[in-house]
């Protein structure tokens, strides 16, 4: 893209307007994880720990490769735990260590 | 791993019932246990919201649309404040806190709701949005071209019938209040509501009556 004017005047998620190409009639079943994310969507909100708009920017500011290439609520997920962080209510060694005793206790059930 | 670029790339999820999770869902599992410890969140909240979001179809909407169409009082506050009325005459929460017009085809006007910025959609009333509604093209297009999208879905409207696009927020949705179809004069407000589907009150389809199925 030659005009960088386009990149300052729509930000990744304004797509109104532009070009694309036909509907793809889809729909699937959320997955169990999916739907708890939504719910936990809801209930950040509910708490006025992440609202509805604050999501909103934070999946936007997650820059279009990643809005590109996850999946809907992959997008949620990254997107709280960044906000959680920026708000100082998780830090992401805390995270990455909570994520390894999830994936911990998985594999541990696995080989039983 | 996927790498697919909207919603639609889970037609394994059932083959991958027994196989560990994702790095996603780790990170859903964990941000959500993390959140329960420090007492941010109740232990139960999140399986208490799901029972809010499966309870929420679209035969809910198509509950208040039926209504509307045999009590003229009633769809009076409808329009006027869809919030209220959905709340005072049928008891439903409105649990995201957003507020809600209710838009009316009529004769001259139809109505297509889009959200152009993500996934703004009336969840109270309709439940969970279609893949379609969030996808990329949808979003883009509604706006630009409605009658080509339209025709997409098979509903063809009129050149003097003006298509009115409803732009959806964090904070205002919107439900469409689809045209009643002929011949339903002596339907009774069940008969009537069950013809209203999702896509009817999304506004890129009118309701019909299944070809002589109703007596």
């Amino acid at each position: 893209m030659t005009r960088t004017e386009d990149l300052v005047k729509r930000l990744p998620n304004d797509i109104g307007g532009l070009e694309a190409e036909r509907i793809q009639q889809t729909d699937h079943e959320l997955e169990p994880w999916e739907k708890r994310c939504h719910a936990l969507a809801d209930v950040l909100d509910f708490h006025k720990i992440i609202n509805t708009e604050e999501k909103r920017r934070g999946v936007e500011s997650l820059g279009a490769e990643m809005v590109g290439k996850l999946t809907y609520y992959e997008r949620w997920i990254v997107t709280f735990a960044n906000i959680l962080f920026q708000k100082a209510i998780l830090t992401p060694d805390e995270l990455a260590e909570k994520m390894e005793e999830v994936a911990a206790r998985h594999s541990k059930s696995s080989t039983q | 791993m996927p790498t697919h670029d909207d919603d639609h790339g889970h037609a394994m999820a059932t083959a991958q019932d027994d196989s560990p999770p994702g790095y996603y869902e780790i990170m859903e599992t964990a941000v959500r246990e993390l959140l329960v410890e420090r007492t941010l969140i109740g232990p139960g909240e999140i399986r208490r919201q799901i029972e809010v979001l499966d309870s929420r179809t679209p035969a809910l909407g198509a509950k208040v649309v039926g209504r509307a169409r045999v009590d003229p009082d009633f769809r009076k506050r409808l329009l006027a404040n869809g919030r209220t009325a959905c709340e005072e005459e049928f008891g439903i929460s409105f649990y995201d806190d957003t507020e809600l017009i209710v838009l009316e085809n009529t004769e001259k006007v139809h109505n297509l709701i889009v959200c152009t910025l993500c996934s703004c959609y009336p969840r109270p009333v309709l439940g969970l949005p279609p893949d379609w509604y969030k996808a990329k093209a949808y979003r883009a297009r509604a706006v630009k071209e409605p009658r080509a999208v339209l025709t997409e879905f098979g509903t063809i409207i009129p050149d003097d019938v003006e298509i009115r696009v409803s732009d959806s927020t964090a904070a205002v949705r919107f439900l469409v209040l689809p045209r009643r179809p002929e011949g339903t004069e002596n339907f009774s407000e069940e008969q009537l509501a069950s013809l209203v589907t999702r896509d009817a009150m999304i506004g890129v389809v009118p309701v019909q009556i299944p070809t002589r199925s109703l007596s």
